[in-house]
C-alpha cells in the first residue's frame, strides 16, 4: 500500500486551561474523501486549522506522503501541499473567475506588463479546467456566479498550485441548493480521480454517504471513531451515539412538570418564506420551552425574525393569545409582547457604547418615560439594579458601558432587556454561543424561570443545547419541520437536523 | 468605547476645557488688549448664537451617525425667502416662519432621500445643498435685498437686550436647555443615540431607526435657518451668500466638543462653539486675514475629528501607556 498522504499522531492543542484537542491520531490515504463529523464544539475545525496552518499544534506529529512537517502560517501547510477553502472564501467580485483563480500570481514571467496578460490566465485557466472538468463560465465576474460556482472557483484558486495533493473542504454546502451540490460533487468525484485527498467537514450525514469513502467523529476534542461508509452502511452504526457521547452535562435546569404548561401563546400555521423556511406549523405554550434544532442554513436564524417582525413571511398566519398577528417591524411585536433575543447579541442586541440601564430600558421606552417623554430616571435606575441582581450580572457594574462586558455578562444584559419588557413570548437564538461554562447554566436556568410565566422557544444549532433545555422539540433541516413526534429521544433529534430524518 | 489616558473624564474634562479657555483668552488679550472689552464680548456672544445653533442642528445628524453638507445652502435659500418675504412687507415671524419652512423641507428631503431610500447622505446633501444655494438666486437675480428691513423689526434680534445679554445669546442658551433635556433626559434622546450607535439593535428594540434618522436632518436644516435669521439680524440685508459660512464652524465645533468631552452631546457642541467662536473672533480682532483664520480652524477641526476617532484615541493611550506606565492596572 502507498504511503498515506497525511498522518497525524498525537495531536494536541490547548487554549489557556481548555484542551481542545486530545491526542488526535488520524490519517487520510491518496485519493480519499474523508468526512469530519461532530457537533459544535467537537474539535473538528480546531484540527484543520492545525491543518492548514492558521493554530500552531501544542504537541503530536503531522507527516505528509511520510514527511514531518511544521506549519506555523497558512504559507506553509501551502507550501507542503495542504490547500484549504474557508467556510465563506473571499473571492474578489468585481473581477472575473481567472483573475481570481490566479490572483497574486498573475505573471510567471515577472514583467510589470505581463501582469494582467488576461489571454494567459485564460489559457491557463482552461490548462486547470481540463485536468478538473467542471462546468463554469470562468469569464463572469465572480459576484455574478451562484453560490456553487463561487466555491468552485475558490477550489480551483486552492489547487492553481499545481503541487497540491490535500485539499480541505469547510462545510461547501451549507448554502448550497440540492443541484448546485451534486454539481460540486463531481468536481470533488474528479479530484479524487486524480489523487487528490480531501477533507471535508460537514454536518449533513446523507452526503456524507453519498460522496465520501470515509468518516470520522470528532466529540469533546477527541476523534472518538474512524469508519469506511461501506461499513457504516452495513452495521446500521449508531452515528447519534458516536457524535453525541452518553452524558448531557449537568448545566441544564430540571423541566417544569407536563401539568404546569398552560394555554398556547403563540400558534404558527403554514408559515413560509421564499429560499428559508417552507410550511411550518407548531405552537408555543406558556409554562414550557419549546425547543427548535437546526443545522446553519436549516431557516432557524430566519424564522426567529419572521416571528419577530425583522423579516416577512410570504406565507402561512400567527396568532398570539387567540388573535392575529402578523407584524411590519419589530416595534410591532414588542407591543404585543414578543421578545427577540438574537443570535448575534453585539450587532443586533445591544447597544455596546451605553451602560446596562440604557440597554435594559431600550426595548420598552413607553415604560421607561412619562407621558411627554420625559425618563423616569430614578426608577430605570433601580429597575436596572433589580434586574442585574436578578439575572446575576458579574460585576454588577450597571453604570459601564455593555461592550467591556464579557460575552455571558452582555447576553445576561440582553436577558434583562427583555424582562424589563414582561413578554409574553421569548424568542432565543443560539443563546449561550460565546458564553462561559459558569455563566451558561445560569442563563440556562433564566430561561427556565422565564417560562413559567411566559412561553419560551430556543432555537439553537447545538443539539444537546436544544435537547437539554425543551420540554419539547422539533427539527428543522433544509427549511422545512422534520417529521418526528415533540418528545423524541436526543439522538433522534441529532438525526432529524442533519440527516432530515428521526430514524436511521 | 471609551478608554481612560490621555483623554481624561467627567470633572477632568471640563477642567481641560477651562484651562483651554484661559490660555486662549490669555494669549488673545495679549495680542490685542480690546479683546476684554465690553464690545467685543457683545459681538463675541451674537456670533456665538449663531454658530451654535448651526451646531448643534448639525449634532442631531452626527449623532445619528450621518453628515450633513447641505445646511449651509439651505441656509443661503431661507435667507433669501425670508428677505423676499420682509421686502415684500409680510410681518416678521410670517417671513421668519417661511424660512424655517424652507428649512423642514430641505431637512425631510434630506432625511428620507437618506433613511428611506438608502442614498448616501454625503453624495445626496451636496447635490441638496447646491440646488437650495442655487435657488437663493430665484428671487431677485442675486441682488441683495434690504428693502423694510429697518422697519420690519428683525433687526431687534440683535440690538435688543435681556439682562445685559443680547437677545440671540439667550435665545441660544434657551434653545440649548430645550435640546439638552430633549437629548439626554428624554427618550426621544436615547432613540436618537440608540439608532446612531447601534441601528440594527435599535430597530431590534422597536425604536422607528429611519424617522429618527429623517428627523435629525430636519433638525440640522432648521438649526440652519436659526442660525441664518440671527445672521441676518445683524447685517440688516438678505445676500445670497448669506449662509454659506455657516459649515466649517459647525463641524469644527461638533467635532472639537466631542473630542474634548469624549463624545457627541449637546454641552460639547456647546463647548465646542464656545472654543471655535472666540477663536474665530481673536483672530479677527487680531486683524488676521479670515482665509487664515479659516485655515487655522479648520486644522483645529482636523485635530478634532482624529482624537474623536476611536483608533486614534486608542494608539495615543497606548502610547501615553507606554510612556508613562501605570502601576496597577484595574481594567477587566
Amino acid at each position: 500500500m502507498a504511503l498515506p498522504a497525511l498522518t497525524a499522531t498525537s495531536v494536541t492543542k490547548r487554549f489557556g486551561p481548555f484542551v481542545a484537542l486530545h491526542d488526535i491520531d488520524f490519517s487520510l490515504e491518496p485519493g480519499e474523501i474523508h468526512a469530519l463529523l461532530g457537533v459544535n464544539g467537537a474539535g473538528k475545525s480546531t484540527f484543520i486549522k492545525i491543518l492548514s496552518g492558521i493554530h500552531v499544534k501544542d504537541g503530536g506529529r503531522i507527516e505528509l506522503a511520510g514527511r514531518e512537517v511544521h506549519f506555523h502560517s497558512p504559507q506553509d501547510a501551502i507550501r507542503a501541499g495542504i490547500a484549504t477553502v474557508q467556510q465563506h472564501p473571499e473571492l474578489v467580485p468585481d473581477i472575473s473567475g481567472y483573475e481570481n483563480i490566479f490572483l497574486g500570481r498573475e505573471s510567471e514571467g515577472g514583467s510589470l506588463f505581463a501582469r494582467m496578460d488576461r489571454k494567459a490566465l485564460e489559457r491557463r485557466g482552461q490548462a486547470l479546467l481540463k485536468r478538473f472538468p467542471v462546468e463554469i463560465d470562468l469569464s463572469r465576474k465572480v459576484g455574478e456566479m451562484p453560490a456553487v460556482e463561487r466555491e468552485i472557483v475558490a477550489i480551483l484558486q486552492a489547487l492553481a498550485g499545481e503541487h497540491i495533493r490535500v485539499l480541505i473542504l469547510d462545510e461547501p454546502t451549507s448554502t448550497l441548493t440540492e443541484v448546485e451540490k451534486d454539481i460540486l460533487f463531481r468536481l470533488m468525484a474528479n479530484l479524487r480521480e486524480s489523487g487528490i485527498a480531501i477533507i471535508y467537514i460537514t454536518h449533513r450525514l446523507d452526503e456524507v454517504y453519498e460522496i465520501a469513502d470515509r468518516f470520522s467523529v470528532f466529540r469533546g476534542g477527541r476523534r472518538v471513531a474512524t469508519v469506511a461508509v461501506t461499513e457504516a452502511r452495513e452495521e446500521r452504526l449508531s452515528l447519534a451515539e458516536l457524535m453525541l457521547g452518553e452524558t448531557l452535562g449537568e448545566v441544564f435546569p430540571e423541566k417544569n412538570a407536563a401539568p404546569s404548561r398552560g394555554e398556547a401563546v403563540l400558534e404558527v400555521r403554514g408559515l413560509a418564506r421564499d429560499g428559508a423556511f417552507e410550511d411550518l406549523t407548531f405552537a408555543a405554550r406558556r409554562g414550557e420551552i419549546l425547543g427548535v434544532f437546526g443545522l446553519v442554513g436549516s431557516g432557524i436564524d430566519e424564522l426567529s425574525k419572521a416571528l419577530f417582525g425583522a423579516m416577512p413571511p410570504d406565507r402561512g398566519a400567527m396568532r398570539l393569545l387567540g388573535q392575529e398577528a402578523s407584524f411590519s417591524s419589530p416595534g410591532e411585536a414588542l407591543a404585543r409582547g414578543i421578545f427577540l433575543v438574537p443570535g448575534d447579541r453585539r450587532s443586533e442586541g445591544l447597544t455596546l457604547s451605553r451602560s446596562s440601564i440604557f440597554n435594559m430600558t431600550l426595548a420598552k421606552l413607553d415604560k421607561a418615560s412619562r407621558r411627554g417623554g420625559l425618563m423616569r430616571r430614578p426608577d430605570n435606575l433601580r429597575a436596572a439594579r433589580r434586574l442585574a441582581e436578578e439575572v446575576t450580572l458579574q460585576p454588577p457594574d450597571i453604570g459601564a458601558p455593555v461592550g467591556r462586558f464579557s460575552g455571558g455578562n452582555q447576553q445576561k444584559v440582553v436577558i434583562a432587556k427583555g424582562l424589563y419588557t414582561e413578554a409574553e413570548l421569548y424568542i432565543f437564538v443560539e443563546p449561550t454561543v460565546g458564553v462561559d461554562i459558569g455563566a451558561r447554566s445560569r442563563i440556562y436556568g433564566l430561561m427556565r424561570e422565564l417560562s413559567r410565566k411566559a412561553a419560551v422557544i430556543v432555537m439553537s444549532t447545538d443539539c444537546d443545547e436544544v435537547f437539554g433545555l425543551a420540554d419539547r422539540t422539533i427539527a428543522l433541516y433544509r427549511g422545512k419541520r422534520v417529521p418526528a413526534p415533540e418528545d423524541m429521544p436526543r439522538g433522534d433529534l441529532l438525526m432529524a437536523g442533519i440527516l432530515g430524518e428521526a430514524h436511521t | 468605547m471609551m478608554k481612560s489616558g490621555l483623554l481624561p473624564h467627567g470633572a477632568g474634562r471640563v477642567l481641560a476645557f477651562l484651562g483651554l479657555v484661559a490660555v486662549m483668552a490669555t494669549l488673545f488679550t495679549l495680542a490685542e488688549p480690546r479683546f476684554l472689552s465690553q464690545a467685543n464680548f457683545s459681538a463675541m456672544t451674537r456670533h456665538m448664537a449663531a454658530n451654535g445653533l448651526a451646531a448643534l442642528g448639525l449634532t442631531f445628524v452626527v449623532i445619528v451617525r450621518r453628515f450633513d453638507l447641505s445646511f449651509a445652502g439651505v441656509a443661503c435659500f431661507a435667507a433669501m425667502t425670508i428677505g423676499f418675504a420682509i421686502a415684500g412687507g409680510l410681518p416678521l415671524w410670517v417671513a421668519i416662519g417661511s424660512g424655517i419652512l424652507v428649512g423642514v423641507v430641505a431637512g425631510a428631503v434630506n432625511g428620507i432621500a437618506i433613511s428611506h431610500f438608502g442614498l448616501p447622505d454625503i453624495v445626496t446633501t451636496i447635490a441638496t445643498g447646491s440646488i437650495a444655494a442655487g435657488m437663493a438666486f430665484l428671487y431677485s437675480g442675486g441682488r441683495t435685498i434690504f428693502q423694510n428691513f429697518f422697519t420690519s423689526g428683525i433687526i431687534d434680534l440683535n440690538d435688543a437686550r435681556v439682562l445685559g445679554f443680547s437677545v440671540s445669546f439667550v435665545f441660544l442658551i434657551a434653545i440649548y436647555a430645550c435640546a439638552w433635556v430633549l437629548m439626554h433626559r428624554t427618550r426621544y434622546g436615547a432613540a436618537f443615540y440608540a439608532t446612531g450607535e447601534n441601528p440594527v439593535s435599535a430597530f431590534y428594540s422597536g425604536i422607528p431607526t429611519r424617522t429618527y434618522t429623517a428627523l435629525a436632518f430636519v433638525a440640522c436644516a432648521v438649526g440652519a435657518v436659526l442660525a441664518v435669521v440671527l445672521i441676518l439680524a445683524e447685517s440688516g440685508t438678505a445676500d445670497t451668500n448669506e449662509g454659506a459660512n455657516l459649515l466649517m464652524p459647525a463641524y469644527a465645533a461638533v467635532f472639537l466638543g466631542a473630542a474634548l468631552m469624549g463624545g457627541t452631546s449637546v454641552l460639547a457642541t456647546l463647548s465646542g462653539t464656545f472654543l471655535i467662536t472666540m477663536l474665530l473672533d481673536g483672530f479677527a480682532l487680531a486683524g488676521m486675514p479670515y482665509y487664515y483664520s479659516d485655515g487655522i480652524v479648520s486644522a483645529i477641526l482636523l485635530g478634532g475629528v482624529l482624537l474623536f476617532d476611536p483608533r486614534v484615541r486608542d494608539i495615543l493611550d497606548d502610547a501615553v501607556r507606554f510612556l508613562i506606565p501605570k502601576k496597577t492596572e484595574t481594567r477587566r
